[in-house]
């Protein structure tokens, strides 16, 4: 019977954890490049000891894990803005940003210029360009980038954004602040990605869903719950009557 | 439990989003006013079963974690430095930048700052001078005996003057640019004073590339679009009160933990 409640416990964690996850979509439902993560959750099976010497073979217990966060990496709806340093990818690919870390890659394509011209995130990282940083001079206008990334000003072009690709996509870790990391490495995206000037890509966080989700997380909790007080009365009754016997 | 502060993270960016919103409608007739956009990333992330772990001696490896992540933080509210509408007013002192230039505004306490909005007047001595007063930079003085003042799309300032017939220099306008002009620092008054990101300005002349040409008797509007500030405010608004929901079921979740126990 106590195995039982733990069960029920091992359920209500999950559940827990997928709350958390829901209140992270939910919070960035407006971060620029934002791809939410589901909670995917796992039949565990709890082994069990040979049961030769009973009458009937032990029943396996299924404990519930959460398993993984997988990324939903769906494109986010382009919202235009007008504004020429900004970018929105199009296709799977990731944007290559250098921080003090090392080389990060984002789908956040709020481009600034810094006070030495180059072309960097909000957080004044470097964009990586297939030859190097992106730099602007001083005397340079009309900054331009077009939809395969090529940046141009008023004296031509100044560099390419560098666009990349995953073999696995799902591998990628998040690091906050709209970057992701990555230990296999990135290869060079090939023609389907291209990017959308002047636009920024939305967070594709679905309201409707996550809110859905949420009805659901918080009833199954309750339920979990009820039956972990049953449990616990039932526990109650027998010690009562069992006591009365004697 | 980390729902709570997630969605509470959540709440208070939509609240700071729907502040930078608000100033912007404020803002929707104010001369050279450039609108603001908040810029949002999410938090740090805990990695409870990192992806690329393996999972048995075969080499088989985790092909995606779990990781949580802790909610949105505000990183800037950057300026759209794009170009507002001009409309025309028909007064001999107001002046619309048709391009990236800066006016040079100089301050009473001696600093230089930087505007869009070009509806100058003069004062008694005849100087150019913002709505506040504060000098054009550098400075323009027009005698009171001078007609028909007008200014050149490269700055320069003519007016006639009595028993003259060709028109007299009076002055010419510089402006000023920014490798970075997201950078400068708003001080109000439609003032923007240079800061380290910005980059120091770089002078010159109306009508030189990169600079723009200036137009007489327009000026510049707020480049607020109120249709796509009114949808951002409805998104805002939704997005806080569902946030606030995440809040709720983190709590009735809470309780219901608590009611487990019946003693």
């Amino acid at each position: 019977m106590q195995n039982a409640l733990f069960v029920g416990v091992s359920a209500q964690a999950a559940l827990a954890r997928e709350l958390d996850v829901i209140a992270n979509n939910m919070a960035n439902v407006s971060t620029t490049g934002f791809k939410a993560r589901s909670a995917r959750f796992q039949e565990y099976l709890m082994p069990v000891a040979s049961a030769d010497s009973f009458q009937r073979s032990d029943r396996r217990l299924s404990y519930v894990i959460d398993q993984g966060t997988p990324l939903d990496l769906t494109q986010g709806p382009v919202e235009p803005d007008g504004n020429p340093m900004h970018v929105a990818l199009r296709g799977d690919a990731f944007l290559a940003v250098q921080t003090p870390q090392g080389v990060r890659y984002t789908r956040n394509g709020a481009f600034e210029l810094d006070a030495g011209g180059n072309l960097v995130t909000s957080d004044g990282y470097a964009v990586q360009g297939d030859g190097g940083p992106i730099t602007i001079g001083q005397q340079e206008t009309g900054l331009a980038i077009a939809p395969d990334g090529t940046v141009s000003t008023n004296l031509g072009i100044r560099g390419r954004l560098r666009l990349v690709t995953f073999a696995n996509a799902q591998a990628l870790k998040s690091e906050g602040a709209n970057l992701f990391s990555s230990e296999a490495p990135a290869r060079a995206a090939g023609p389907g990605a291209h990017l959308e000037p002047g636009a920024l890509e939305r967070s594709n966080v679905k309201p409707v869903v996550e809110m859905t989700r949420l009805m659901d997380v918080n009833r199954t909790y309750t339920m979990v719950s009820s039956v972990i007080s049953r449990l616990d009365d039932l526990r109650g009754t027998a010690i009562r009557r069992l006591a009365d016997v004697a | 439990m980390r729902a709570l502060y997630a969605a509470a993270t959540g709440m208070a960016a939509q609240e700071l989003n729907v502040q930078v919103i608000s100033n912007n409608i404020a803002n929707l007739r104010t001369t050279g006013y450039k609108r603001q956009q908040v810029h949002f990333q999410d938090l740090l992330y805990q990695n409870l079963r990192r992806s690329g772990s393996s999972t048995s001696d075969q080499n088989t490896i985790l092909p995606a974690g779990l990781a949580l992540g802790s909610g949105v933080k505000t990183t800037s509210t950057a300026r759209a430095m794009t170009q507002g509408p001009l409309a025309q007013t028909e007064k001999d002192y107001d002046v619309a930048i048709r391009g990236e230039g800066f006016f040079r505004i100089r301050l009473p306490d001696g600093r230089t700052a930087y505007s869009r909005d070009g509806s100058f007047d003069l004062d008694a001595q005849g100087q150019m001078v913002t709505r506040d007063g504060y000098l054009l930079d550098p400075g323009v003085t027009v005698p009171n005996t001078a007609t028909s003042v007008t200014i050149s799309a490269t700055g320069a300032v003519q007016a006639t003057l009595p028993g003259q017939t060709a028109p007299q220099a009076l002055g010419q306008f510089q402006l000023a640019r920014f490798v970075n002009k997201v950078g400068l620092e708003s001080i109000g008054d439609n003032l923007f004073v240079e800061t380290a990101a910005s980059g120091p300005a770089i002078t010159g002349l109306p009508g030189s590339e990169g600079f723009g040409n200036l137009q007489q008797n327009y000026l510049e509007e707020a480049n607020v679009n109120a249709v796509t500030e009114i949808s951002s405010l409805i998104a805002a608004q939704r997005a806080y009160e569902m946030n606030s929901k995440v809040v709720t079921a983190a709590d009735q979740m809470l309780s219901t933990t608590s009611q487990m126990f019946r003693g």
